[in-house]
């Protein structure tokens, strides 16, 4: 679909390429089959060496388990999407905020890029208790654990970005009389764009990993789980079915949010910036 | 007089005043540039810009020609003798074509004079005649990166002229390019003088670009960077295009500067 997009803008220089069905069919077939194939061979292995359902469901276990409780992963998959996006969007506004304070001010990037790195060794699992702690369990601690795990990606990349600005393009704009605000916003920011982007990428990935860690130390809260505490408790009970269906309902919810981020990398980069544009022949 | 610029270093006014001043539209007098750790960039320089010609400063690297643009342009100030800059309006074009890879060649083309407050329907139409002079029309909406290098310097110098300077300052404009398109570009260049009447000040380390392109040449050496000698053109580029130059002059005085440059004929 983007890919589509892509193409309809003019190109007056490489002139408009088009995208036949042919091509189509040589992206999207090769993985479809793959993943057919693979499902094949699953379904056989259980079959043929009588594998329980509890170690390894089949995929056709699977379909039927999937259709089963589809009414029952709503809700948990609801309930973790939102954790995890409104700690990605808590993430990246302050990740940008944080990379352009340390950007103006020296002596802050100094003092603060430390504790940055510090925060982003720390393993997850080993703070998220403390957070459980402080905040009690539930939602917004599981939000405060993804917010927090997906901040420095965001922060390292604004910062880097927004040191790498043209020293050229900052005297010619010095030198026609631009107000350090212009500066920012006609030329560092738009010229920090993609390595932002490339930051809130890593960090859809680890905003839904910090929920649902967060899920597993703080469990239930408010009567509500997550994936996961699907997850857990479908293990704990062996109920190996549903368990594959929360991993696929997380990768749902991780995938959903990448593709997002990619959507709009490629509407604010468009045609000016090589990561953006489909790869030429 | 408008838009004076004097700046003086700490040495104070130097007794070696030009016979240029006060027709010059820039002047070094016995500006010097030590930096902080005592590094010594250069020795103290006369040199006089007159209006309307092309200065071309050709030296080694390290010989203190991009001090001196900066200096012209008050991006830095010499630490002794003194500046003095008879124009606010001036375009700065680097050795790089230096644009926001972001915008478009029109928006790009429009930089500067949207900067400086120049109003939207009348940057169109400076943008519009650059463009056209610098044979990019057709090209408005395209990206950089969708253009050659040539073709990006072309966008570079249509940028400048777009604030309608009066003094153009160039930082080895040519020097990434093919030697095909540096020809094309200082023939470009010369374009430009012609209808403009600009004052330039062109930095190179090409003795034939500078011979071609200056009516004065002003050689530099370096360790520390200091003038070894201003030349006159025997034969200056002509107001009129067609008319011919004399070339024996010209290859005459391109020897000379690579002898004086210790034979090094770049």
């Amino acid at each position: 679909m983007t890919d589509t997009r892509q193409v309809t803008v003019p190109r007056p220089v490489a002139g408009a390429r088009q995208v036949s069905g042919a091509r189509l069919l040589w992206t999207v077939l090769p993985p479809v089959g793959a993943l057919l194939i693979g499902l094949l061979g699953w379904q056989l292995v259980v079959v043929v060496f009588g594998i329980p359902g509890y170690l390894l469901p089949s995929p056709a276990t699977m379909v039927h388990t999937v259709l089963g409780e589809l009414g029952t992963i709503g809700t948990p998959t609801w309930v973790t999407m939102r954790e995890a996006y409104v700690g990605f969007l808590l993430a990246g506004v302050g990740g940008v905020l944080v990379g352009l304070v340390m950007s103006r001010w020296r002596l802050l990037e100094r003092g603060l890029y430390p504790y940055l790195i510090v925060l982003q060794t720390i393993p997850i699992v080993a703070i998220a208790p403390l957070f459980v702690v402080w905040l009690g369990p539930g939602a917004v601690t599981n939000t405060v654990v993804a917010a927090m795990i997906a901040l420095f990606p965001v922060a390292a990349n604004t910062l880097a970005g927004l040191k790498s600005t043209d020293r050229n393009l900052v005297q010619l704009y010095t030198m026609a009389g631009a107000s350090p605000l212009v500066r920012l916003l006609s030329l560092r920011l738009p010229g920090a764009l993609p390595a932002i982007l490339t930051g809130l990428r890593v960090a859809a990935g680890a905003a839904v990993i910090g929920a649902i860690v967060g899920e597993f130390v703080a469990g239930v809260g408010g009567g509500q789980g997550g994936l996961g505490y699907v997850i857990t408790e479908s293990a704990v009970r062996l109920r190996t079915p549903e368990l594959f269906l929360a991993v696929l309902a997380a990768c749902f919810v991780s995938l959903l949010l990448f593709g997002a981020v990619v959507l709009v990398e490629r509407r604010l980069l468009g045609r000016w910036h090589e990561s953006a544009l489909p790869v030429e022949e | 007089m408008a838009g004076l610029a004097d700046v003086r270093g700490s040495a104070g006014p130097s007794a070696a005043e030009s016979d240029a001043a006060g027709t010059a539209l820039v002047e070094f007098v016995a500006a010097e540039k030590v930096f902080g750790n005592g590094f010594r960039a250069l020795d103290p320089v006369d040199l006089a810009l007159a209006p309307a010609e092309i200065t071309v400063l050709v030296g080694p690297s390290g010989c203190g020609k991009t001090t001196l643009l900066r200096m012209a342009a008050g991006l830095s100030v010499p630490t002794g003798g003194r500046l003095v800059r008879r124009t606010e309006r001036m375009s700065y074009v680097f050795q790089d074509p230096t644009l926001l890879t972001w915008r478009s060649i029109q928006a790009n083309v429009e930089l500067v004079a949207r900067l400086q407050g120049v109003p939207r329907a009348q940057r169109r139409e400076r943008a519009r005649r650059a463009i056209e002079m610098v044979g990019l029309t057709g090209f408005e909406k395209a990206y950089p990166r969708e253009l050659s290098g040539g073709m990006r310097m072309r966008v570079s110098l249509a940028r400048s002229v777009t604030s309608e300077p009066e003094l153009l300052l160039m930082d080895e404009p040519f020097a990434a390019l093919d030697e095909f398109n540096r020809d094309k570009m200082g023939a470009e260049l010369l374009n430009l003088w012609r209808l403009r009447g600009l004052t330039v000040m062109f930095i190179t380390h090409s003795i034939s670009e500078a011979v071609r392109l200056g009516h004065q040449i002003a050689v530099l050496g370096s360790r520390p960077g200091h003038l070894v000698r201003v030349f006159r053109s025997p034969s200056p580029p002509p107001l009129d295009g067609s008319a011919a130059r004399d070339d024996a002059a010209l290859r005459a005085l391109r020897t000379q500067i690579s002898e004086l440059l210790g034979g090094s004929r770049i």
